[in-house]
């Protein structure tokens, strides 16, 4: 199995980074795969400790954002799966690539961006050499002056 | 059971339990016959307000010759046994820690009177505070709290558990080293614990742990969309106020978590911005909430400490709760009008999909939950009548609730949220820390010297000070913290006694939450989610619509409560 993997997780951030695995699948034919990670970190910062329910919300949610992205993919006559998985965004997306020996990997860096993650900008780049190195993928960063 | 069995019963019962407790107290019975002589009396402090624990100890001439000891009530109260030999000197000695020893000499005639066999009362006794490093730890301690909870640096319930570890440490470590470093021992800590606030909200977290899962939210939300015909200046209002009356009886925080995915979804759906709708959603809850007694866990603090009902809220607060909705509402309309009228692109598909989604999962368990629900409406609001206590009405109902629909046991023991219940009682004796050092009746001696016995200042100084504070620190902590300062201003107040100032306490800690992303949970967890749709709410952002929705909601409620009281 192969394909390109697009990390999204909505708003007009996404844009851009939707627009361009939807152009590389139009280059390459390949079959595009939208991943959306839920990562309930947040929750560290008050006393609630439902996961089970927020997580099961958050899936749902995800779903939703996915289907927005298929839904541009397939209007532009091109396959796109949408894939759930919840945990550690950078681990989910680097054990993604792995299990669909993908061929892209392409990732957005969102404006606005205030949690530390591997998607601010002291970590991107080291990110994506992690995925390339591990993963054998070509990570393809959408970087904001594109949007 | 029919009359003449239950007077046989009642009968048996009563000759057992004489028999009981005439063979459990018959020493100190005969004793008390020996010595019918007492000596009572109260202690407080410069306050005013009674002082529990306090060492009573009458003896002779010479101080170590104890005659009698005795340790004061919760009321201040004190009985002291007299023997029969009565020396010509008597000498009362009262002393407790972070108060000065007092040494009261009993006057001849009073030591007559008891020589005469006759008991005697003695003017109130009065103990200063002593300030010494165990304040200054304590007040360390609770700032430190409440700056890892603002900052983020630990948990909510990490932070507080650190503040009474730290507490117990300086107190069993550093006594023997300096006894000036004792605040107060574990059991002495156990006090400062309100178990109606703790077995309250476990109760509730059952029963909303059965709602949460029937997909109740998302089919109103769902609901609301269809109702408003896709209109948007109907959809804003009817969301806020489906959240709003959800956080009336749920908690905050539980209400955004159901909320707000399904509002995202909604937004995405009509081609809106989610935080149109999140922003006002998470700004009614904030405003709502605090109708009823179990709607914020500020409320259920207040309740129990200034014993208020479900209907004192109901009465007091929610006509306040409606104008301010009401003027949230519109300035909500206004804030967002452009993006609510502009052009929007709706989906079909996504539409379709929600729809599909919005269904009720658990119509028994629902319906279950609707009952119980009922009948803890009516114990809440009835139950007072029979000194039923909304902790035990919460406990009955979840019970009740579990008997019914059979769960799994291990997996409802799991939905409670055991770090809420443990950062609370953590959060107690931090407070109960501050309070025993003698913090607390600082403060609340400089607001009283502030206010004076003008109760309209009272008023405004409580409500806006709350809603400034609350913006920057955590509402929880804070409300905790001011609930025995509240509880002096009532009593020294000319006026306070309607409890007016609980009433400010509640609407300035709950609607200050508007004035900073900060300021509530409730705003955190909504954040967090619109941020993993990709619509993320920045501190300013949130600032600037929230700071004016604080303004105009506190000035209704406001005018509210001055209407009301004074």
């Amino acid at each position: 199995m192969s394909g390109i993997v697009c990390a999204i997780r909505g708003g007009p951030a996404s844009q851009p980074t939707i627009h361009k695995a939807i152009k590389l699948a139009e280059e390459t034919e390949q079959k595009i795969y939208f991943l959306y990670v839920v990562n309930l970190d947040f929750l560290e910062r008050t006393t609630s400790s439902r996961t089970h329910t927020i997580s099961r919300e958050l899936r749902q949610m995800g779903n939703f954002i996915l289907l927005t992205a298929q839904d541009q993919a397939n209007s532009r006559g091109m396959s796109a799966d949408g894939v759930i998985r919840e945990g550690n965004i950078g681990e989910e997306i680097i054990r993604f690539c792995r299990e669909i020996q993908a061929d892209y990997i392409v990732l957005g860096r969102p404006k606005g961006e205030h949690e530390h993650n591997e998607f601010t900008r002291d970590r991107l780049n080291l990110f994506v050499q992690l995925i390339e190195d591990s993963s054998g993928a070509k990570a393809i960063l959408v970087e904001e002056e594109e949007k | 059971m029919n009359p003449t069995l239950r007077r046989t019963f009642l009968s048996a019962a009563l000759i057992l339990i004489s028999l009981v407790l005439l063979w459990t107290n018959s020493p100190s019975r005969a004793q008390s016959d020996l010595s019918p002589v007492l000596i009572a009396g109260s202690v407080f402090d410069n306050l005013d307000q009674p002082v529990s624990g306090a060492q009573v100890i009458l003896s002779g001439k010479d101080p170590d010759s104890i005659i009698s000891e005795v340790l004061t009530e919760s009321s201040g109260n004190f009985l002291l046994d007299v023997p029969e030999n009565i020396p010509d000197n008597l000498n009362l000695h009262i002393e407790r820690a972070h108060f000065e020893t007092l040494e009261v000499p009993l006057t001849p005639a009073d030591i007559q009177e008891l020589k005469k066999g006759d008991s005697i009362t003695t003017p109130d006794l009065v103990i200063n505070r002593r300030i010494t490093i165990s304040f200054w730890i304590a007040t360390l301690i609770f700032v430190g709290v409440l700056v890892l909870i603002a900052t983020g640096k630990l948990h909510n319930t990490l932070a507080a558990l650190v503040g009474a570890s730290l507490i117990y440490f300086v107190s069993y470590i550093g006594y023997p080293i300096n006894e000036n470093l004792y605040i107060f021992n574990f059991h002495q800590s156990l006090f400062y614990v309100d178990w109606n606030v703790i077995f309250l909200i476990m109760g509730m977290m059952i029963i909303i742990a059965v709602v949460e899962n029937t997909g109740i939210f998302q089919w109103l939300a769902f609901t609301a969309y269809r109702i408003s015909g896709g209109k948007m200046i109907l959809l804003l209002p009817i969301l806020m106020l489906i959240t709003g009356i959800a956080s009336a009886f749920l908690d905050n925080v539980t209400t955004m978590l159901l909320m707000t995915p399904i509002s995202v979804q909604i937004a995405l759906s009509l081609g809106l911005s989610p935080l149109v709708l999140l922003i006002p959603e998470v700004m009614a809850s904030n405003v709502i909430g605090i109708s009823t007694l179990i709607g914020t866990p500020t409320n259920i603090l207040i309740g129990s400490y200034a014993h208020l009902s479900f209907n004192d809220f109901l009465v007091n607060l929610t006509p306040g709760v409606i104008m301010a909705f009401i003027g949230l509402a519109l300035y909500s309309y206004l804030t967002y009008r452009k993006q609510l009228s502009g052009s929007q692109d709706t989906s079909a598909l996504l539409l379709e999909r929600l729809g599909q989604q919005a269904s009720i999962t658990e119509p028994i368990h629902l319906k279950k939950a609707g009952v119980i629900g009922f009948f803890m409406l009516l114990l809440f609001m009835f139950g007072e009548r029979i000194h039923l206590i909304p902790a035990v009405t919460a406990l009955l109902g979840a019970t009740a609730l579990m008997v019914w629909i059979r769960p799994n046991i291990e997996e409802m023991i799991e939905a409670v949220d055991w770090t809420t219940l443990v950062f609370f009682i953590s959060l107690f004796i931090v407070v109960g820390a501050i309070q025993e050092v003698g913090l607390i009746s600082f403060i609340a001696e400089e607001i009283g010297i502030m206010v004076g016995d003008n109760l309209l200042l009272a008023v405004l100084v409580v409500i806006w000070f709350s809603a400034i504070l609350s913006t920057v620190i955590a509402n929880i902590p804070f409300t905790a913290a001011m609930l025995p300062v509240i509880g002096y201003l009532t009593i020294t107040i000319p006026g306070a006694q309607s409890m007016v100032l609980f009433y400010c306490l509640s609407v300035g800690s709950a609607m200050g939450g508007n004035g900073s992303l900060i300021g509530a949970s409730a705003n955190m967890v909504t954040s967090g989610i619109a941020e993993r749709a990709g619509y993320p709410i920045t501190y300013v952002y949130f600032f600037k619509k929230g700071f004016p929705a604080l303004l105009i909601t506190v000035t209704l409620a406001t005018i509210w409560l001055l209407i009301r009281f004074l």
